[in-house]
């Protein structure tokens, strides 16, 4: 019995290796193999962030906007890369005297995937679905100054403001144009990008095939392919092994060295996510802002930016990032200076410094922030309980019942400093001054005039500290070289998939 | 009960009531237990910026804001329906979503454990057999280290040495058109089997061996061979029905533990199974997908301790005489 | 057999030395570390040097401090969860064993399913009402575990309440519980000892598990299955982190498992392997 084992175990063993080897010669499906023609190929692309659903006005997520913006739906509006808005869907707009009425028109021969023709109809089904009641758009506040829409023909859209709006054409950007009558938009699309979604295997791959339909110029690849990881080192392990062939945003700052070869390239671009340290600026003793002024200057944000990030990202002294028409420097308002700090809590009132609470968010990179300022803050006698919760007990705690003295958070739109023009935000930044300036900023005439209102409010809100800028994520896609033709750039966490071409 | 009816079916009836009857308590434990969490799964739907009406309307979507026991009576009637809702976050139905997860899950355990029973059995058997011999005490430390190794960290160096060093099989994911993409499949599944079946085979070995030191240390062994049976008619006649015995009743468990052995490798190689559905609806606190996870998980471990007690049962010549219904 | 008086010192040594190294770091760091938790001042994935052992991590702190924090959660969990497992499930085995009939039936059916339930969902289920943390991690494991000690007790209660010194005890007017405490409980003691060692060494490998699945205790925990988790994104680039720790899982268990071979040839030398 014995030998009949071990030739069973033999033969087994065999034909383990067999298959293993057949399997491994094999096609590899993922692999960059020869194609047809350059402009056919299948690009594989590597994300942490699956789509919740597919309509982002259901809370689908960031995810959603990052495969399906401007690749399966687009807007009258879009921003490219580089941050500028351009016409797509809208050919022309007109702007009345008061700034009041909003005349757009349509472009022509525009077919949804379905089939179905682009009408002003559409237009007006799409922005009302984003004000709508049930919308979970993070955009709707944005547009809550819409009056009314009215489609007088099938190529023109009337959009009536009850306040005037200099940033409402960047806002629409946001907005996709769906088919007004597609039923359900959480499971399946229908919208008038270069690409159809094909395929969607949650927890896995989300696929999208050129549209023959297109009105414009044709995606420069045939099919595109979104695969969702949960795991960064997997997502890693998967661009090493040309499973894909770009990783939209790497988030694992160490894991880059293994990528510093030929076969790799490493691009730095903008983001617009920021690291905040946000007091409640509604309770002792951060209701005073020589105290938070102090505390931003006893933190060496230089620090904690290069030990989490090493040489990646920036330093910020605002809430407004580079990319923002209305970005100054103003990282001297606030400098690191250890006596500057102690000077100011003296004058405050705490010349032994406090003691507070800090509730951090249980995700990277917020402990290991905070862990930095806890022994930062200890320099000038300040401690800090680091209290450690789930992003469900932030939203619970932090964000609905502002329940909490100081806490942390990334925020990542961009354009975000005029949260601070509503005293009812989580922060509870309270300046009379700064609200005006931030409405007067929205009502202008142009964009000139906006930038200098923001930066009149931003100097103000940044020489109170009203929350700590820590630093600005930076916007790392790893790419293989045989790719070109990717975005870069992170602006709200688009990427365009249409230009990419593998050699 | 008649007492026409052989006792054989009464255990089965009896055993079959006593299964539905744990699946009902499992529900509502779940349910229960789920319910208690302080968490609030519309929050997954939000974002930064949300205004108090849209957090309204996320909760009422959820259906967060019904009251405990209204929540709980949809769930009972969408169970037995067969329906297990809809996921709170994604709206898509649950039950279909775990139908594809099991797709790559149940391949995944059932070759890694009949691989791995394929192993056992006769390393199990050497490894008492020669117990005394040198290379028998080697396949013993061998399938303590085994035992002792975390199956992720098996996980995580097999990924680095086969995928990223040698660069012969996939580091990790599935590919996008599934099984029907065949050659893909079965390369994306081969290092998670592979990680499972050296944990899995390393116990196995241990209970096989054990089983056999048993049988070869019994009475009725070397009764049977003072009697003038070769050692192989004995082990045949006796020594197979009685190591088979605890061998079976241990292998509905470890098919169980395989099971969650997969869930925590789905995890190192991004297999889009039943394991990572389950891990990303409890830090989402999606309840539906939870709830539907555990029961049909529940509802495996019992079946599956069901199906292996009736094996034994038939197998085992101590235990075939007392299905009379009292416990040996 | 002659090999059996060999045997039984040297496994047993063997897992003394390796759960005395072990038991050693994770009693030290209570008192004193080369770092502390918080201390980020090391260079980011440098590799071991005098200053540093095992080298620093991501964030440049000191590995080896992690790793002893890592070596007092293991020792946390094991006697925590040993010990609400060991009181709930000799408790519960206690009564099954008297237990008559179908009280009997009911209860070993129930055990049954308990047992077979995997620890590691049992776990994740409570982490998913209770939130992740340490305390719900050694909660699961030691409900999971006592259902396995409530069956053991149980087979051993029975088996001790059908020998003559306890019907002799009853006899002679011994009330029951003085029966439990002067005859089974000490009868069957030596063989709860050896389970509790196995499931001690069991509870670290699922604690790890979970830790690694993001379930366990939340960062800056400083875990071995979360140790290897945050390893694995720089495994290429500082190898020791994504080893040092898993050999020492590996080192707690087997070690766990030597001494508990060693108790079961000391404690009962007659009795024959069951399992």
């Amino acid at each position: 019995m014995m030998n009949k084992n071990r030739k069973h175990l033999g033969h087994l063993a065999l034909a383990l290796t067999l298959a293993l080897g057949l399997a491994a010669c094999s096609s590899s499906s993922t692999s960059s193999t020869a194609v047809a023609s350059s402009t056919d190929a299948t690009i594989n692309i590597g994300s942490l962030y699956e789509p919740q659903n597919l309509d982002n006005t259901g809370g689908g997520g960031q995810g959603v906007t990052e495969a399906l913006n401007g690749n399966v739906y687009e807007g009258l509006f879009s921003l490219a890369d580089s941050g500028k808005v351009e016409n797509l869907l809208a050919t022309d707009t007109k702007i009345s005297a008061d700034g009041l009425t909003y005349t757009f028109t349509i472009r022509d021969n525009v077919k949804f995937h379905s089939g179905k023709a682009l009408t002003s109809a559409d237009v007006k089904y799409s922005i009302e679905k984003v004000t709508a009641e049930k919308s979970q758009s993070a955009r709707k506040s944005s547009f809550a100054m819409i009056k009314s829409i009215a489609t007088p023909d099938d190529k023109t859209v009337v959009v009536t403001l009850s306040s005037k709006s200099i940033s409402f054409v960047y806002n629409l950007s946001y907005i996709w144009v769906i088919n007004s009558s597609a039923a359900d938009i959480t499971a399946t699309e229908d919208g008038t990008g270069p690409y159809a979604l094909t395929d969607w295997k949650r927890g896995s791959t989300l696929t999208l095939t050129r549209f023959d339909g297109y009105w414009g110029t044709p995606a420069k690849n045939k099919v595109v392919v979104f695969h969702y990881f949960t795991d960064a080192t997997a997502l890693n392990n998967a661009l090493l092994t040309n499973a894909v062939d770009v990783v939209t945003s790497e988030q694992s700052p160490d894991a880059l060295a293994q990528f510093k070869n030929a076969s790799y390239k490493i691009n730095n671009g903008q983001s617009t996510t920021k690291l905040l340290l946000v007091f409640n600026d509604r309770v002792k003793p951060f209701n005073n802002s020589l105290v938070r002024k102090a505390i931003t200057s006893a933190i060496d944000n230089k620090k904690l930016l290069a030990s989490i990030w090493g040489e990646y990202g920036t330093l910020i002294g605002s809430m407004v990032p580079p990319t923002d028409p209305w970005y100054e420097d103003l990282t001297k308002v606030n400098p690191y200076d250890l006596t500057l700090a102690k000077k100011e809590l003296t004058e405050a009132g705490y010349p032994n410094g406090f003691t507070f609470s800090l509730d951090t968010p249980n995700y990277d990179p917020h402990p290991a922030a905070a862990a930095f300022i806890k022994s930062e803050l200890a320099k000038v006698g300040i401690t800090v309980n680091v209290n450690i919760i789930t992003a469900d007990q932030w939203y619970n705690n932090v964000y609905k019942k502002l329940d909490y003295t100081a806490t942390m958070q990334e925020h990542v739109n961009d354009r975000d400093v005029v949260w601070y023009g509503n005293p009812d935000f989580y922060w509870g930044y309270k300046n009379a001054q700064v609200t005006s300036l931030i409405n007067q900023a929205e009502q202008s005439d142009t964009v000139q005039a906006q930038a200098d209102l923001l930066k009149q409010a931003n100097q103000i809100i940044v020489a109170e500290a009203a929350s700590d800028w820590l630093y600005l994520y930076p916007q790392i896609v790893v790419a293989s070289s045989s790719l070109s033709g990717y975005p870069v750039n992170g602006l709200n966490s688009q990427f365009f998939a249409f230009n990419i071409t593998k050699k | 009960m008649s007492s026409k009816s052989p006792p054989i079916v009464n255990y089965i009836v009896r055993r079959l009531i006593f299964l539905v009857f744990s699946l009902f308590l499992a529900s509502i434990s779940l349910f229960v237990l789920l319910r208690i969490l302080p968490g609030d799964p519309a929050n997954a739907l939000l974002s930064v910026g949300a205004t108090p009406e849209q957090i309204a309307a996320a909760q009422h979507k959820v259906g967060s804001d019904l009251p405990l026991l209204q929540q709980f009576g949809k769930w009972i009637g969408q169970l037995l329906s067969f329906q297990m809702g809809d996921s709170l976050i994604s709206n898509a139905p649950v039950g279909r979503e775990i139908l594809s997860r099991l797709s790559v899950t149940v391949p995944l355990t059932l070759t890694a454990f009949a691989i791995a029973v394929a192993l056992a059995i006769p390393f199990g058997f050497i490894a008492a057999y020669k117990a005394k011999t040198w290379y028998g005490s080697i396949l013993n430390s061998v399938s303590q280290l085994g035992m002792a190794v975390p199956v992720f960290w098996v996980g995580v160096i097999l990924v680095f040495v086969f995928a990223l060093r040698l660069r012969v099989l996939p580091a990790g994911g599935f590919p996008p058109g599934g099984w029907g993409d065949l050659a893909g499949a079965i390369r994306a599944l081969s290092l998670p089997v592979i990680t499972i079946v050296l944990v899995m085979s390393a116990s196995l070995i241990r209970y096989v061996r054990s089983a056999t030191l048993d049988v070869l240390n019994s009475d009725y062994l070397r009764t049977s061979r003072a009697l003038g049976s070769s050692f192989m008619e004995a082990m045949w006649r006796h020594g197979l029905r009685n190591a088979a015995s605890p061998v079976i009743s241990i292998l509905g468990i470890e098919l169980a533990t395989t099971f969650v052995g997969a869930v925590v490798v789905e995890s190192v190689f991004a297999l889009p199974g039943l394991g990572s559905f389950l891990v990303r609806g409890i830090s989402q606190h999606d309840y539906p997908v939870v709830q539907g996870v555990l029961f049909i998980s529940t509802l495996a471990v019992l079946t599956i301790g069901f199906l292996a007690d009736l094996i034994q049962r038939f197998i085992d010549p101590r235990l075939s005489r007392s299905l009379t219904g009292q416990i040996s | 057999m002659t090999q059996q008086t060999r045997r039984y010192p040297l496994p047993l040594l063997v897992g003394l030395v390796l759960i005395s190294i072990i038991f050693i770091m994770a009693v030290l760091s209570i008192f004193w570390l080369p770092y502390q938790l918080g201390d980020t001042s090391g260079s980011r994935l440098g590799a071991p040097s005098l200053h540093h052992w095992f080298g620093t991590d991501k964030l440049g702190r000191d590995l080896l401090s992690r790793i002893m924090i890592g070596a007092r959660i293991a020792f946390e969990v094991g006697l925590l969860s040993v010990a609400i497992g060991a009181f709930l499930g000799v408790l519960l085995g206690l009564g099954a064993g008297f237990a008559q009939r179908w009280m009997d039936e009911s209860f070993s059916a129930l055990l049954d399913i308990l047992i077979a339930f995997p620890t590691l969902l049992l776990a994740m289920l409570i982490v998913a009402t209770r939130g992740a943390s340490l305390t719900s991690a050694i909660v699961a494991i030691g409900l999971g575990m006592s259902a396995i000690i409530a069956r053991l007790t149980r087979l051993l209660v029975k088996r001790v309440l059908t020998q003559d010194y306890i019907t002799a005890s009853r006899a002679s007017g011994t009330s029951w519980p003085r029966v439990i405490v002067v005859h089974i409980l000490p009868n069957i003691w030596p063989t709860l000892i050896v389970i509790f060692a196995l499931q001690f060494g069991l509870a670290g490998l699922t604690e790890a598990s979970l830790s690694y699945l993001g379930l366990g205790s939340p960062p800056p925990n400083a875990s071995w299955g979360s140790l290897l988790q945050e390893a694995q994104a720089t495994v290429l680039t500082a190898p020791i982190a994504a080893i040092v720790p898993g050999l020492l899982l590996i080192a707690l268990v087997i070690g766990m498992n030597m001494i508990a071979d060693g108790l079961r040839e000391v404690a009962d030398p007659t009795m024959r392997r069951s399992r």
